[in-house]
């Protein structure tokens, strides 16, 4: 049973095993019962008292005994750098509601500042919670379990975590680490996030979205509920835009704990940055002494590719030039995360006793660049580039490409060779470069985001007056135009950007509108059921392999699943045999065998759990088409449609290319796609950027569907034909005939609509 | 007036009418299979790339205007066009979107710059040149077309003196005829012994002329021969042939061995200014053979009474 101490003379007593006695009158154990927390006063506490309470010998939030690896611990968290600075700490935040602090990495601020605040703001007692955001899943749920081990409970007691689709925390936590994107949705249906009494905002520095849009509704809770306290956690120096943008809040810096590190330059720009980069790694093996390397590359294929060329090279360096070894590790976010653990591994050991030392080179994205740490780099090699998020509301395309990095960056990446012993850092580009070409800070997520779903819920969180919503960065209004547009069109907001029933429904969902909308009117085209299994498929990451050295296997084996209408099928064929019982009978093996991500299918599965649940709650009925009914894939792609029919293109007279509707852009289908060449007008889910255009993940559909929705006999819950009256006209708004510039698309959408009069001409005659 | 509107009508429709009357059978189904063509080529990768760029750039270059939805729906929360969104409490904010940079190879940080900069510089420096060389322009194109005359000159004045010579010289009794190509295949087996070399003998004044005329006629008579067959390649060593086989195809290369000698002399003479080679005949002329260049006249005697004087300008 979870009970929180309902108050605090009353100890809670969990593994009480002689249920009858009450240990709490035996004089002998009187001790353990002693609550710490009752001398303290809520934020009038110090550093020493903290001291005392943390030597134990009983939890200070259990009141259970306290384990020896927990003092273990403890001397290592003594040695970190904030520890020194608790009473500084303490001081500002008793007298502030908001403070900034700046703390490098390595300097435990994420892992320790919530226990300090723990300490002192006594959740527990007060029956509140301490939230502590980060922007990624992975650090979110490895901080959690860090700090429950620091704290000596177990995980998803008094310290969880949440994230998407996983919530691990219970009616005792205290302290949650959650995404930043998570405690954004729990805001919508908490507008003062009264379960809080203190949040914590981590690694502000890196401006994801979610953490911009959460400064500027505490900015206006804080306003509503002076009770509540809010710390902005940096990394970087740049924090007095933090400070100006709260009112000046007061400022703690904790400096971290770093050795010098020199900067190299090149003399000249380089031709190609990658190979640069192969070389300069070797040079460093060759001459340079002992200490491992940090490689900061683009993304998967390009680490890969220089992993494997590395390898090669260092191999034949072993051979004959007698070097030391050098063992290469990749490291991405798609990786599994136990092959992401291997960086960990030690540097491998000389080749035989005496001999050149061996060391390891990790070649990283920018995700070794701020929240991962790790020892013993004493060398990085910079080449200036990352793959960054891009969006332009003008051609509505959100995509990954690669683009210089900023000076703010580049400084953070030097800063990883000085964390062990002075360090090297070498820049692939010259000085000059770094100062005439690298903007001073990485654009803020928000600048590089299709708004459309950040909306909705702005819109749910009561915020009406999105043009003048105080944010640090506000965007360009183009993009709040398009996403409102979008909305618009999707029937989640009415013309006066009011949210309609629609969109209310929408907002409960964790997904893109488009998807949400797609969900929600799945039921209309009998095939909810298939819909929410695509729905969780399109939420988690790439569920087909295809490793560079088996692509010919790897797509046969997709080719066995393939539906020839297109990619949404096909993973929907690969969903239904994986819960099959023959690939349930061992999951591991049948994914590996047909070359399938056993990670992103469960995940998928418990995605679809979480999806189901809403939609109960929500009265959407769950329903299917028999499989035996021709109209079963038809159905399908129908209710795809009635969500992403903004994202529709169309075959061009000549050659393979398509164009996107509206927005009139030359695209290929990805060569991924099981889709032939022949079909006239496809639906894609995704819209890439690279050297070419890309449309990802198509499905062939027809004009008609795009002008006309089916009228459906009303046999569901009352609530769904409220739906189907608002979302009736969407298409007709967007397909309005009128809108399209004359040209390829409009002749064939009028050629489509004056085939469906006749055929309605030909009916009525009858 | 109604007579100028009549006139003004009947041009516009009779125009057209007469194009369409132009355009044969023939040519239109050629215009319209080269129309075909043109639509249904598989456009180059390249071509398909250059496209995919326009359109993204012109889409991109394109803000979103009032026709927008979501415009009217920003004008309704307060928003008036041209403004940033937000409270400015960090400034103003953005009024465009960021703009989206595809990187298509991988050249490092700062190479692009860099080539720019080298190009600009280069462009700068042409600039420099062009500019410092725009008052010379008309002089160098009027030199130029002096040059090319003089030489013109110089080719006709040279033509004279071979004739002349040629005559003087057959007046005398002494053939000064040079050797030609014609004259080595009428008679392959009666080659004087003087012909081994003979354009040393000619005056420098007009040798180069021989020795054009000699060359382009090697040149034919090797495209004659390798016409004739493989065999006949100058270069083509047949070992049954013997001496004679080889004068009597044309193929024994004496008249290549004397055009490709070399003659100091005469190419000193061409390294002078064609004002100059045009003033020595010109004097050459006058001296031998009283003959005037610009009176295109020969004077009976010395003195060359009634011409004007030596240059071309005393002949205007």
């Amino acid at each position: 049973m979870d009970r929180r101490p309902d108050a605090e003379e009353k100890p809670r007593a969990k593994r009480v095993k002689t249920s009858n006695v009450d240990p709490k009158d035996n004089p002998y154990l009187a001790h353990r019962y002693e609550e710490p927390a009752k001398k303290f006063q809520r934020y009038a506490t110090t550093a020493a008292m903290a001291k005392e309470a943390e030597d134990g010998p009983n939890n200070f939030l259990t009141g259970q005994p306290l384990s020896s690896q927990y003092f273990r611990i403890l001397e290592t968290r003594r040695n970190l750098p904030v520890h020194a600075q608790r009473d500084e700490f303490l001081d500002i935040f008793h007298r502030s509601q908001i403070m900034v602090f700046v703390g490098e990495t390595g300097s435990g601020k994420t892992t320790q500042i919530p226990q300090f605040v723990l300490f002192d703001d006594l959740p527990h007692i007060h029956r509140k919670t301490v939230a502590c955001t980060q922007p990624r899943r992975v650090a979110a749920m490895s901080v959690a379990q860090r700090v429950a081990d620091e704290m000596d409970v177990k995980l998803g007691d008094e310290v969880g975590y949440s994230i998407r689709f996983e919530d691990v925390t219970s009616q005792k936590t205290v302290l949650k680490y959650m995404t930043d994107g998570m405690l954004l949705r729990e805001a919508m249906n908490d507008p003062d996030m009264n379960r809080y009494s203190c949040i914590i905002l981590d690694e502000a520095h890196e401006r994801t979205l979610a953490t911009d849009i959460l400064m500027g509704l505490l900015k206006e809770v804080a306003v509503r509920r002076r009770d509540l306290k809010i710390i902005i956690m940096s990394a970087t120096l740049d924090a007095q835009k933090f400070q100006k943008y709260f009112n000046d809040a007061p400022l703690l810096a904790v400096p971290g704990r770093t050795h010098p590190v020199e900067i190299f330059y090149t003399p000249e720009p380089e031709r190609d940055y990658v190979e640069a980069a192969l070389r300069t790694v070797l040079q460093i093996h060759a001459a340079e002494p002992e200490g491992d390397i940090l490689l900061f590359l683009t993304g998967e294929e390009e680490i890969e590719d220089a992993a494997r060329k590395i390898s090669l090279e260092a191999d034949e360096m072993v051979r004959e030039a007698d070097a030391g070894p050098l063992k290469v590790y990749p490291l991405y976010g798609t990786l599994p995360p136990n092959q992401q653990q291997r960086i960990f591994e030690p540097a491998p050991p000389p080749h035989r006793p005496g001999g050149r030392p061996g060391r390891k080179c990790i070649i990283a994205t920018n995700i070794a660049e701020t929240s991962l740490t790790i020892d013993g780099i004493v060398y990085v090699v910079d080449p200036g580039f990352s793959k960054q998020k891009v969006y332009n509301p003008r051609i509505r395309v959100e995509s990954l490409l690669v683009s210089a990095i900023s000076k703010a960056s580049a400084q953070q990446r030097a800063g990883r060779a000085g964390r062990t012993r002075p360090g090297k850092c070498f820049r692939l580009y010259t000085e000059a470069a770094f100062k005439k070409e690298l903007i001073p800070q990485t654009y803020p997520e928000i600048l590089r985001s299709n708004l459309a779903s950040t909306v909705l819920e702005l819109k749910k969180l009561g915020i009406d007056d999105l043009v003048h919503f105080d944010l640090m960065d506000p965007p360009a209004p183009e993009t709040l135009m398009r996403a409102l547009e979008e909305l618009n069109f999707l029937a989640c907001l009415d013309d006066d950007g009011n949210l309609t029933h629609l969109g209310r429904l929408a907002s409960e969902f964790p997904l893109d509108p488009a998807l949400a909308v797609m969900l929600i009117s799945s039921p209309e085209f009998f095939c909810s059921n298939e819909i929410l299994s695509l729905t969780a498929l399109l939420s988690v990451p790439q569920i087909f392999v295809r490793p560079a050295t088996a692509r010919k296997r790897a797509d046969d084996m997709k080719a066995r699943f393939a539906h020839p209408d297109g990619d949404h099928l096909t993973m929907l064929n690969v969903y239904h045999a994986f819960k099959g019982p023959q690939a349930q009978a061992n999951p591991k093996q049948w994914c590996h065998e047909h070359y399938l991500s056993l990670r992103a299918l469960q995940s998928a599965d418990n995605v679809r759990i979480q999806l189901k649940r809403i939609m109960e709650r929500e009265e959407l009925v769950l329903l299917s088409t028999p499989f035996e009914d021709k109209k079963y894939y038809e159905n399908i792609r129908r209710a795809l449609v009635s969500g992403f029919f903004m994202q529709v293109a169309k075959k061009n007279q000549t050659g393979k290319s398509y164009t996107t509707v509206k927005d009139n852009q030359e695209v290929l289908l990805h060569p991924s796609t099981v889709l032939g060449q022949d079909s006239e007008w496809v639906l894609y889910n995704e819209f890439v950027l690279t050297t070419k255009n890309y449309i990802r993940t198509v499905t062939a559909v027809r004009p008609e569907w795009l002008l006309v929705r089916p009228i459906q006999r009303s046999h569901f819950s009352r609530r769904s034909d409220m739906l189907i009256a608002s979302l009736q006209d969407i298409a007709d708004t967007y397909y309005d005939i009128n809108t399209f510039p004359k040209g390829d698309i409009r002749s064939a959408l009028e050629r489509t609509m004056e085939k469906i009069r006749r055929k309605k001409q030909m009916k009525g005659g009858r | 007036m109604d007579g100028d509107a009549d006139d003004y009508m009947s041009m516009v429709i009779t125009d057209p009418v007469e194009k369409r009357e132009k355009e044969t059978y023939t040519q239109r189904r050629i215009r319209k299979q080269r129309e075909a063509e043109i639509k249904g080529r598989t456009k180059s990768k390249a071509e398909l790339r250059a496209e995919e760029a326009a359109a993204r750039e012109a889409a991109l270059s394109k803000s979103l205007d009032a026709s927008n939805k979501g415009f009217r729906m920003m004008k309704k929360m307060g928003f008036q066009e041209g403004n940033a969104l937000g409270k400015g409490t960090n400034g103003i904010g953005r009024t465009e979107p960021l703009n989206i940079v595809v990187k298509e190879d991988r050249g490092g940080v700062g190479l692009d710059s860099e080539k720019k900069r080298k190009f600009r510089e280069e462009v700068e420096l042409e600039a420099k040149r062009a500019k410092a060389e725009e008052g010379d322009y008309r002089e160098r194109v009027r030199k130029e077309r002096e040059e090319r005359r003089t030489e013109g000159l110089v080719l006709g004045a040279q033509r004279v003196a071979e004739k002349l010579d040629t005559e003087a010289g057959e007046a005398e009794g002494h053939s000064h005829t040079p050797t030609t190509a014609v004259d080595d295949l009428a008679r392959p087996s009666a080659r004087p012994p003087r012909k081994v070399r003979p354009t040393r003998q000619i005056n420098v004044l007009w040798r180069g002329l021989v020795r054009h005329r000699e060359e382009m006629e090697r040149e034919r008579r090797i495209r004659y021969d390798l016409h004739q067959s493989l065999s006949r390649l100058p270069t083509y060593d047949d070992p049954t042939e013997d001496d004679d086989d080889k004068r009597a195809l044309g193929n024994d290369g004496a008249l290549e061995e004397d055009v490709e000698e070399e003659d100091p002399e005469l190419d000193e003479f061409n390294a002078l200014e064609a004002a100059e080679r045009l003033g020595a005949l010109v004097s050459y002329l006058r001296e031998k053979y009283h003959y005037c260049f610009w009176c295109k006249y020969r004077y009976p005697d010395g003195s060359m009474d009634g011409c004007p004087g030596v240059t071309e300008e005393d002949h205007d």
